[in-house]
Protein backbone atom coordinates (compact mmCIF):
# COMPACT_ATOMS: atom_id res chain seq x y z
CA UNK A 1 0.00 0.00 0.00
CA UNK A 2 1.38 3.62 -0.80
CA UNK A 3 2.31 5.12 2.48
CA UNK A 4 0.88 8.64 0.80
CA UNK A 5 -2.51 7.39 0.52
CA UNK A 6 -4.89 9.06 1.66
CA UNK A 7 -8.50 7.18 0.90
CA UNK A 8 -7.95 3.44 0.53
CA UNK A 9 -11.27 1.74 -0.53
CA UNK A 10 -10.75 -1.73 -1.09
CA UNK A 11 -13.41 -4.02 -2.21
CA UNK A 12 -16.69 -1.92 -1.05
CA UNK A 13 -20.17 -3.60 -1.55
CA UNK A 14 -23.07 -2.24 -0.75
CA UNK A 15 -26.85 -2.65 -1.22
CA UNK A 16 -30.47 -1.27 -0.65
CA UNK A 17 -32.51 -3.97 0.28
CA UNK A 18 -32.25 -5.98 -2.70
CA UNK A 19 -30.83 -3.18 -4.76
CA UNK A 20 -26.85 -3.83 -4.92
CA UNK A 21 -25.16 -0.15 -5.39
CA UNK A 22 -21.54 -0.34 -5.02
CA UNK A 23 -20.51 -3.85 -6.33
CA UNK A 24 -17.19 -4.24 -5.16
CA UNK A 25 -15.38 -0.46 -5.89
CA UNK A 26 -11.70 -0.15 -5.33
CA UNK A 27 -10.35 3.71 -4.80
CA UNK A 28 -7.51 4.82 -3.40
CA UNK A 29 -6.82 8.03 -3.48
CA UNK A 30 -3.27 10.13 -3.20
CA UNK A 31 -2.10 12.96 -0.91
CA UNK A 32 -2.49 16.14 -3.09
CA UNK A 33 -4.31 14.55 -5.77
CA UNK A 34 -7.73 16.04 -7.29
CA UNK A 35 -10.38 13.25 -8.18
CA UNK A 36 -13.40 13.56 -9.96
CA UNK A 37 -16.24 10.79 -10.15
CA UNK A 38 -18.28 10.94 -12.92
CA UNK A 39 -21.25 8.71 -14.46
CA UNK A 40 -24.83 8.58 -14.67
CA UNK A 41 -27.62 8.89 -12.28
CA UNK A 42 -27.79 6.38 -10.19
CA UNK A 43 -24.57 4.79 -10.94
CA UNK A 44 -23.27 4.75 -7.65
CA UNK A 45 -21.49 7.84 -7.25
CA UNK A 46 -23.00 9.55 -4.43
CA UNK A 47 -23.15 6.68 -2.08
CA UNK A 48 -19.83 6.20 -2.24
CA UNK A 49 -18.97 9.49 -1.14
CA UNK A 50 -21.30 8.23 1.39
CA UNK A 51 -19.88 5.39 2.14
CA UNK A 52 -16.68 6.78 2.61
CA UNK A 53 -17.26 9.93 4.88
CA UNK A 54 -19.51 7.80 7.14
CA UNK A 55 -23.10 8.78 6.46
CA UNK A 56 -23.66 5.08 5.18
CA UNK A 57 -22.57 2.04 6.25
CA UNK A 58 -20.89 -0.62 3.56
CA UNK A 59 -21.54 -4.17 3.71
CA UNK A 60 -18.34 -5.52 3.20
CA UNK A 61 -14.55 -4.34 2.03
CA UNK A 62 -12.21 -1.89 4.01
CA UNK A 63 -11.88 1.72 4.26
CA UNK A 64 -9.04 3.90 5.61
CA UNK A 65 -8.62 7.52 5.77
CA UNK A 66 -5.49 9.01 6.50
CA UNK A 67 -3.89 6.09 8.15
CA UNK A 68 -7.32 5.23 10.20
CA UNK A 69 -9.12 2.25 9.31
CA UNK A 70 -12.84 3.09 9.31
CA UNK A 71 -13.49 -0.27 8.75
CA UNK A 72 -12.68 -3.71 7.89
CA UNK A 73 -13.22 -7.42 7.37
CA UNK A 74 -12.85 -9.38 10.51
CA UNK A 75 -13.11 -13.02 8.90
CA UNK A 76 -16.51 -12.88 7.33
CA UNK A 77 -17.75 -9.79 9.30
CA UNK A 78 -17.35 -6.28 8.42
CA UNK A 79 -16.37 -4.49 12.14
CA UNK A 80 -16.35 -0.30 12.46
CA UNK A 81 -14.00 1.83 14.43
CA UNK A 82 -15.62 2.24 17.75
CA UNK A 83 -17.47 5.72 18.76
CA UNK A 84 -14.65 7.80 19.82
CA UNK A 85 -12.31 6.81 16.71
CA UNK A 86 -15.18 7.25 14.43
CA UNK A 87 -15.08 11.04 15.84
CA UNK A 88 -11.30 11.74 15.27
CA UNK A 89 -11.48 10.05 11.82
CA UNK A 90 -14.31 12.52 11.11
CA UNK A 91 -12.40 15.21 12.29
CA UNK A 92 -10.09 14.43 9.27
CA UNK A 93 -11.92 14.79 6.95
CA UNK A 94 -14.49 17.58 5.20
CA UNK A 95 -18.04 17.01 3.22
CA UNK A 96 -19.61 19.61 0.83
CA UNK A 97 -22.91 18.52 0.31
CA UNK A 98 -24.73 19.43 -2.61
CA UNK A 99 -27.78 21.39 -0.91
CA UNK A 100 -25.00 23.19 0.98
CA UNK A 101 -26.53 22.39 4.73
CA UNK A 102 -25.52 24.79 6.22
CA UNK A 103 -27.32 25.43 10.19
CA UNK A 104 -29.88 28.56 9.72
CA UNK A 105 -29.85 29.46 13.07
CA UNK A 106 -26.21 30.42 13.35
CA UNK A 107 -24.28 33.00 11.52
CA UNK A 108 -22.07 32.39 8.88
CA UNK A 109 -18.99 32.92 11.91
CA UNK A 110 -20.70 30.04 14.04
CA UNK A 111 -21.47 28.09 11.11
CA UNK A 112 -17.54 27.94 10.66
CA UNK A 113 -16.28 27.54 14.29
CA UNK A 114 -19.05 25.49 16.42
CA UNK A 115 -17.61 22.35 15.56
CA UNK A 116 -14.01 23.80 16.42
CA UNK A 117 -14.59 24.77 19.39
CA UNK A 118 -17.18 22.30 20.80
CA UNK A 119 -15.42 18.88 18.55
CA UNK A 120 -11.88 20.15 18.63
CA UNK A 121 -11.58 21.98 21.62
CA UNK A 122 -10.14 25.20 19.94
CA UNK A 123 -10.60 28.41 21.74
CA UNK A 124 -12.79 30.98 20.66
CA UNK A 125 -10.04 33.24 19.87
CA UNK A 126 -8.43 29.91 17.80
CA UNK A 127 -11.65 29.40 16.38
CA UNK A 128 -11.97 33.11 15.24
CA UNK A 129 -8.97 33.21 13.86
CA UNK A 130 -9.58 29.96 11.32
CA UNK A 131 -13.00 31.56 10.69
CA UNK A 132 -11.35 34.25 9.71
CA UNK A 133 -8.62 33.96 7.05
CA UNK A 134 -11.23 30.84 5.26
CA UNK A 135 -13.82 34.01 4.91
CA UNK A 136 -10.98 35.61 3.16
CA UNK A 137 -9.56 33.03 1.21
CA UNK A 138 -13.85 32.32 0.09
CA UNK A 139 -14.00 36.34 -0.46
CA UNK A 140 -16.79 36.54 1.75
CA UNK A 141 -14.94 38.20 4.80
CA UNK A 142 -17.67 41.17 5.32
CA UNK A 143 -19.80 37.83 5.95
CA UNK A 144 -19.31 36.64 9.20
CA UNK A 145 -22.52 37.66 10.55
CA UNK A 146 -24.86 37.50 8.19
CA UNK A 147 -27.12 34.45 8.31
CA UNK A 148 -26.76 32.00 5.60
CA UNK A 149 -30.50 33.05 4.22
CA UNK A 150 -29.52 36.37 3.50
CA UNK A 151 -26.78 34.98 1.09
CA UNK A 152 -26.80 33.61 -2.56
CA UNK A 153 -26.42 29.86 -3.11
CA UNK A 154 -22.86 30.39 -4.37
CA UNK A 155 -22.00 32.05 -0.91
CA UNK A 156 -23.80 29.68 0.99
CA UNK A 157 -21.76 26.82 -0.89
CA UNK A 158 -18.45 28.70 -0.19
CA UNK A 159 -19.13 29.07 3.27
CA UNK A 160 -19.83 25.62 3.57
CA UNK A 161 -16.42 24.75 2.25
CA UNK A 162 -15.32 26.89 4.66
CA UNK A 163 -16.82 24.93 7.40
CA UNK A 164 -15.22 22.10 5.99
CA UNK A 165 -11.42 23.13 5.24
CA UNK A 166 -12.12 24.27 9.21
CA UNK A 167 -10.77 21.60 11.12
CA UNK A 168 -8.08 21.62 8.45
CA UNK A 169 -8.97 18.28 6.75
CA UNK A 170 -6.73 15.45 5.20
CA UNK A 171 -9.06 15.33 2.66
CA UNK A 172 -12.06 17.31 1.24
CA UNK A 173 -15.16 15.65 -0.61
CA UNK A 174 -17.09 16.99 -2.74
CA UNK A 175 -21.03 16.21 -3.63
CA UNK A 176 -22.24 17.59 -6.80
CA UNK A 177 -20.93 21.12 -5.19
CA UNK A 178 -22.68 23.02 -8.07
CA UNK A 179 -25.75 21.51 -8.90
CA UNK A 180 -28.22 23.27 -6.78
CA UNK A 181 -26.62 26.46 -8.13
CA UNK A 182 -27.99 28.82 -10.96
CA UNK A 183 -25.34 28.97 -13.83
CA UNK A 184 -24.10 31.87 -13.20
CA UNK A 185 -23.47 31.35 -9.18
CA UNK A 186 -21.98 27.90 -10.00
CA UNK A 187 -18.54 30.00 -11.33
CA UNK A 188 -17.17 31.34 -8.05
CA UNK A 189 -17.45 27.85 -6.57
CA UNK A 190 -15.36 26.52 -9.18
CA UNK A 191 -12.94 28.43 -8.72
CA UNK A 192 -12.73 28.15 -4.72
CA UNK A 193 -12.24 24.38 -5.82
CA UNK A 194 -9.56 25.23 -8.69
CA UNK A 195 -7.58 27.11 -5.90
CA UNK A 196 -7.69 24.83 -3.16
CA UNK A 197 -6.63 22.13 -6.14
CA UNK A 198 -3.48 24.69 -6.96
CA UNK A 199 -2.62 24.49 -3.10
CA UNK A 200 -2.62 20.87 -3.74
CA UNK A 201 -5.66 20.03 -1.46
CA UNK A 202 -6.58 16.40 -1.23
CA UNK A 203 -10.13 16.28 -2.89
CA UNK A 204 -12.50 13.67 -4.33
CA UNK A 205 -15.39 15.56 -6.12
CA UNK A 206 -18.41 14.18 -7.94
CA UNK A 207 -19.58 16.39 -10.65
CA UNK A 208 -21.32 16.35 -13.67
CA UNK A 209 -19.02 19.71 -14.73
CA UNK A 210 -17.40 17.69 -17.32
CA UNK A 211 -14.97 20.85 -18.16
CA UNK A 212 -14.69 21.80 -14.88
CA UNK A 213 -12.97 17.82 -14.19
CA UNK A 214 -11.37 17.68 -17.04
CA UNK A 215 -9.46 20.96 -16.26
CA UNK A 216 -9.24 20.32 -12.17
CA UNK A 217 -9.05 17.14 -12.36
CA UNK A 218 -5.84 14.70 -11.67
CA UNK A 219 -7.58 11.94 -12.26
CA UNK A 220 -11.18 10.96 -14.07
CA UNK A 221 -13.20 8.07 -12.31
CA UNK A 222 -16.33 6.82 -14.51
CA UNK A 223 -18.64 5.13 -12.18
CA UNK A 224 -22.09 3.36 -14.15
CA UNK A 225 -24.24 0.22 -12.40
CA UNK A 226 -21.88 -0.15 -9.28
CA UNK A 227 -18.75 -0.23 -10.75
CA UNK A 228 -15.61 1.69 -11.78
CA UNK A 229 -16.03 1.42 -15.78
CA UNK A 230 -13.19 3.40 -16.51
CA UNK A 231 -10.63 5.54 -14.92
CA UNK A 232 -7.50 7.48 -15.81
CA UNK A 233 -5.85 10.68 -16.06
CA UNK A 234 -8.64 13.32 -16.45
CA UNK A 235 -7.25 14.38 -19.89
CA UNK A 236 -6.92 11.59 -21.31
CA UNK A 237 -9.93 10.21 -20.52
CA UNK A 238 -12.45 13.11 -21.29
CA UNK A 239 -10.98 13.10 -24.78
CA UNK A 240 -9.96 9.72 -25.23
CA UNK A 241 -11.92 7.05 -23.21
CA UNK A 242 -11.50 3.62 -23.82
CA UNK A 243 -14.80 2.19 -22.78
CA UNK A 244 -18.13 1.91 -24.89
CA UNK A 245 -19.95 2.92 -22.02
CA UNK A 246 -17.67 5.93 -20.97
CA UNK A 247 -18.00 7.20 -24.68
CA UNK A 248 -21.76 7.28 -24.55
CA UNK A 249 -22.08 9.34 -21.33
CA UNK A 250 -19.34 11.84 -22.74
CA UNK A 251 -21.32 12.14 -26.13
CA UNK A 252 -24.12 13.64 -23.49
CA UNK A 253 -21.94 16.29 -22.99
CA UNK B 1 -74.75 45.94 41.20
CA UNK B 2 -73.66 48.13 43.69
CA UNK B 3 -69.52 49.59 42.95
CA UNK B 4 -68.58 47.63 46.47
CA UNK B 5 -70.18 44.70 45.67
CA UNK B 6 -68.02 44.17 41.66
CA UNK B 7 -65.02 45.30 43.88
CA UNK B 8 -65.51 43.10 46.38
CA UNK B 9 -66.37 40.25 43.40
CA UNK B 10 -63.30 41.51 41.68
CA UNK B 11 -61.13 40.57 44.46
CA UNK B 12 -62.36 37.43 45.62
CA UNK B 13 -62.47 36.64 41.38
CA UNK B 14 -58.40 38.13 41.45
CA UNK B 15 -57.79 35.94 44.49
CA UNK B 16 -58.75 32.49 42.26
CA UNK B 17 -57.17 34.01 39.55
CA UNK B 18 -54.10 32.64 41.72
CA UNK B 19 -55.16 29.54 41.23
CA UNK B 20 -55.87 29.42 37.64
CA UNK B 21 -52.21 30.68 36.99
CA UNK B 22 -50.68 27.95 38.99
CA UNK B 23 -52.58 25.62 36.88
CA UNK B 24 -51.48 27.22 34.13
CA UNK B 25 -48.15 27.81 35.07
CA UNK B 26 -47.11 24.19 36.68
CA UNK B 27 -48.59 22.17 33.66
CA UNK B 28 -46.42 24.59 31.43
CA UNK B 29 -42.95 23.49 33.48
CA UNK B 30 -44.22 19.92 33.56
CA UNK B 31 -45.76 19.13 30.23
CA UNK B 32 -43.64 20.82 28.03
CA UNK B 33 -40.24 19.06 28.56
CA UNK B 34 -42.76 15.65 29.36
CA UNK B 35 -43.99 16.01 25.54
CA UNK B 36 -40.81 16.12 24.22
CA UNK B 37 -39.64 13.23 26.07
CA UNK B 38 -43.06 11.76 25.27
CA UNK B 39 -42.11 12.85 21.01
CA UNK B 40 -39.20 10.37 21.55
CA UNK B 41 -40.94 7.71 22.77
CA UNK B 42 -43.77 8.12 20.38
CA UNK B 43 -40.86 8.03 17.36
CA UNK B 44 -38.44 5.31 19.23
CA UNK B 45 -37.39 2.27 16.91
CA UNK B 46 -38.65 -0.18 19.90
CA UNK B 47 -41.64 -0.98 18.71
CA UNK B 48 -43.34 -1.55 22.33
CA UNK B 49 -42.62 1.67 23.62
CA UNK B 50 -43.70 3.43 20.58
CA UNK B 51 -46.81 1.50 20.72
CA UNK B 52 -47.38 2.19 24.52
CA UNK B 53 -46.66 5.88 24.02
CA UNK B 54 -49.23 6.00 20.62
CA UNK B 55 -51.71 4.40 23.18
CA UNK B 56 -51.21 7.08 25.26
CA UNK B 57 -51.40 9.98 22.91
CA UNK B 58 -54.68 8.48 21.74
CA UNK B 59 -56.20 7.94 25.16
CA UNK B 60 -55.50 11.90 26.33
CA UNK B 61 -56.75 13.41 23.17
CA UNK B 62 -59.32 10.90 22.70
CA UNK B 63 -61.40 11.33 26.15
CA UNK B 64 -62.70 14.44 27.87
CA UNK B 65 -60.16 16.31 30.03
CA UNK B 66 -62.50 16.42 32.35
CA UNK B 67 -62.95 12.90 33.49
CA UNK B 68 -59.03 12.14 33.09
CA UNK B 69 -58.87 14.71 35.76
CA UNK B 70 -61.50 12.66 37.74
CA UNK B 71 -59.64 9.50 37.51
CA UNK B 72 -56.62 11.01 38.69
CA UNK B 73 -58.06 12.90 41.77
CA UNK B 74 -60.45 9.57 42.71
CA UNK B 75 -58.38 7.10 40.98
CA UNK B 76 -55.90 6.01 44.21
CA UNK B 77 -58.67 5.70 46.34
CA UNK B 78 -60.49 3.33 43.96
CA UNK B 79 -57.77 1.48 42.91
CA UNK B 80 -55.56 1.32 45.98
CA UNK B 81 -58.08 2.62 48.77
CA UNK B 82 -56.03 4.91 49.26
CA UNK B 83 -57.33 8.29 50.97
CA UNK B 84 -55.66 11.27 49.03
CA UNK B 85 -56.62 14.23 51.37
CA UNK B 86 -53.94 14.59 53.68
CA UNK B 87 -51.31 14.35 50.95
CA UNK B 88 -50.32 17.81 50.75
CA UNK B 89 -46.86 18.90 48.99
CA UNK B 90 -45.91 22.96 50.37
CA UNK B 91 -49.17 24.72 50.57
CA UNK B 92 -51.09 23.00 47.74
CA UNK B 93 -53.70 19.82 49.00
CA UNK B 94 -54.43 16.49 46.48
CA UNK B 95 -57.27 18.74 44.80
CA UNK B 96 -55.06 21.15 43.36
CA UNK B 97 -52.17 18.43 42.77
CA UNK B 98 -54.22 15.88 41.01
CA UNK B 99 -55.22 19.15 38.85
CA UNK B 100 -51.39 20.04 37.85
CA UNK B 101 -51.14 15.55 36.82
CA UNK B 102 -54.49 15.49 34.81
CA UNK B 103 -53.92 18.67 32.92
CA UNK B 104 -50.01 18.28 32.29
CA UNK B 105 -50.57 14.40 30.92
CA UNK B 106 -53.28 16.12 29.11
CA UNK B 107 -51.58 18.29 27.30
CA UNK B 108 -47.95 16.43 27.23
CA UNK B 109 -49.72 14.56 24.64
CA UNK B 110 -50.52 17.16 22.77
CA UNK B 111 -47.41 18.85 22.60
CA UNK B 112 -45.76 15.15 22.20
CA UNK B 113 -47.53 15.70 18.69
CA UNK B 114 -46.99 19.53 17.91
CA UNK B 115 -42.85 18.27 18.65
CA UNK B 116 -43.01 15.12 16.73
CA UNK B 117 -43.92 17.05 13.64
CA UNK B 118 -41.51 19.85 14.11
CA UNK B 119 -38.74 17.08 15.03
CA UNK B 120 -39.92 15.44 11.66
CA UNK B 121 -39.66 18.09 9.29
CA UNK B 122 -35.93 18.72 10.32
CA UNK B 123 -34.20 17.80 6.86
CA UNK B 124 -32.12 15.13 6.78
CA UNK B 125 -29.37 17.22 6.10
CA UNK B 126 -28.79 18.39 9.14
CA UNK B 127 -28.16 15.70 11.08
CA UNK B 128 -25.72 14.69 8.22
CA UNK B 129 -23.77 18.14 8.34
CA UNK B 130 -23.57 17.66 12.51
CA UNK B 131 -22.46 14.22 12.05
CA UNK B 132 -19.76 14.51 9.85
CA UNK B 133 -18.41 17.85 11.86
CA UNK B 134 -18.32 15.07 14.79
CA UNK B 135 -20.94 16.55 16.48
CA UNK B 136 -22.17 14.17 19.10
CA UNK B 137 -25.80 13.06 19.61
CA UNK B 138 -26.93 15.22 21.99
CA UNK B 139 -24.89 17.57 20.66
CA UNK B 140 -26.92 17.74 18.01
CA UNK B 141 -29.78 17.73 19.60
CA UNK B 142 -29.62 20.52 21.83
CA UNK B 143 -27.78 22.42 19.59
CA UNK B 144 -28.71 22.05 15.52
CA UNK B 145 -32.00 20.29 16.09
CA UNK B 146 -34.08 21.81 18.54
CA UNK B 147 -33.28 25.33 18.47
CA UNK B 148 -35.09 25.17 15.00
CA UNK B 149 -37.86 22.43 16.13
CA UNK B 150 -38.82 25.36 18.53
CA UNK B 151 -39.28 28.04 16.09
CA UNK B 152 -41.17 26.19 13.98
CA UNK B 153 -43.57 24.57 16.55
CA UNK B 154 -44.37 28.24 18.44
CA UNK B 155 -47.32 28.93 16.41
CA UNK B 156 -48.70 25.17 17.23
CA UNK B 157 -47.51 25.32 20.55
CA UNK B 158 -48.69 28.96 21.00
CA UNK B 159 -52.65 28.00 20.11
CA UNK B 160 -52.51 24.84 22.83
CA UNK B 161 -51.05 27.51 25.40
CA UNK B 162 -53.86 29.67 25.15
CA UNK B 163 -56.64 26.94 25.17
CA UNK B 164 -55.14 25.94 28.51
CA UNK B 165 -55.74 29.40 29.79
CA UNK B 166 -59.04 28.59 29.08
CA UNK B 167 -59.14 24.79 30.19
CA UNK B 168 -57.85 26.09 33.47
CA UNK B 169 -61.33 26.30 34.35
CA UNK B 170 -62.26 22.49 34.10
CA UNK B 171 -60.62 22.24 37.33
CA UNK B 172 -63.70 23.03 39.04
CA UNK B 173 -65.12 19.80 38.99
CA UNK B 174 -62.13 19.02 41.67
CA UNK B 175 -63.24 22.25 43.69
CA UNK B 176 -59.96 23.32 43.04
CA UNK B 177 -61.36 27.24 43.47
CA UNK B 178 -59.89 28.76 40.97
CA UNK B 179 -61.32 31.98 38.91
CA UNK B 180 -64.14 30.19 37.33
CA UNK B 181 -65.15 28.47 40.27
CA UNK B 182 -65.10 31.44 42.19
CA UNK B 183 -67.35 32.84 39.44
CA UNK B 184 -69.90 29.95 39.91
CA UNK B 185 -70.18 30.35 43.05
CA UNK B 186 -70.64 34.15 43.10
CA UNK B 187 -72.95 33.98 40.25
CA UNK B 188 -75.58 31.62 42.25
CA UNK B 189 -74.58 33.93 45.42
CA UNK B 190 -75.85 37.40 43.49
CA UNK B 191 -78.39 35.65 41.11
CA UNK B 192 -76.36 37.68 38.27
CA UNK B 193 -73.95 36.90 35.16
CA UNK B 194 -71.72 39.61 36.02
CA UNK B 195 -68.78 37.46 37.72
CA UNK B 196 -68.99 35.45 34.39
CA UNK B 197 -68.51 38.33 32.17
CA UNK B 198 -65.76 39.90 34.92
CA UNK B 199 -63.91 35.98 34.59
CA UNK B 200 -64.19 35.83 31.12
CA UNK B 201 -62.82 39.88 30.87
CA UNK B 202 -60.10 38.24 33.11
CA UNK B 203 -59.07 35.29 30.87
CA UNK B 204 -58.95 37.55 27.49
CA UNK B 205 -56.82 39.95 29.29
CA UNK B 206 -54.55 36.98 30.30
CA UNK B 207 -54.62 35.92 27.05
CA UNK B 208 -53.88 38.95 25.06
CA UNK B 209 -50.89 39.25 27.11
CA UNK B 210 -49.89 35.61 25.94
CA UNK B 211 -50.12 36.63 22.66
CA UNK B 212 -48.21 39.58 23.06
CA UNK B 213 -45.34 38.03 24.56
CA UNK B 214 -45.53 35.69 21.88
CA UNK B 215 -45.28 37.91 18.46
CA UNK B 216 -42.17 39.04 20.82
CA UNK B 217 -40.41 35.82 20.69
CA UNK B 218 -41.59 35.38 17.11
CA UNK B 219 -40.01 38.31 15.60
CA UNK B 220 -37.12 37.62 18.10
CA UNK B 221 -36.75 34.17 15.90
CA UNK B 222 -37.32 35.66 12.73
CA UNK B 223 -33.42 36.49 12.16
CA UNK B 224 -33.27 33.84 9.93
CA UNK B 225 -35.88 31.75 7.90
Amino acid sequence: MNNDAILVMENIHKSFDDLEVLKGIDLTVNRGEVVAVIGPSGGGKSTLLRCATTLEKIDSGRIVIAGDTLCEMDGEKLKYADKARLRHIRSRFGLVFQNFNLFPHFSVRRNITESLIHVLGKTKDEANGICDDLLLKMGLQDKADSYPCNLSGGQQQRVSIARALAANPDIIFFDEPTSALDPELTKGVLEVIRDLASEHMTMVIVTHEMTFARDVADRIVFMDGGVIVEEGPAYDLVTNPKSQRTKEFLAGY
Amino acid sequence: MTKELLISSCQQLLSGFEFTLGIFAFTLIFSLPLGLLVARGRMSKNIVVASLVRFYISVMRGTPLMLQLLLVYYGPYYLFGTSTGGIKIGPFNYRFIAAIIGFSLNYAAYFAEIFRGGIQSMPKGQYEAAQVLGFTKSQTYFKIILPQVIKRVLPSVANEVITLVKDTSLAQVLSVSEMFFIASSLASKQVSIMPFLVAGLFYYIMNALIEMMITKIEKKMSYYS
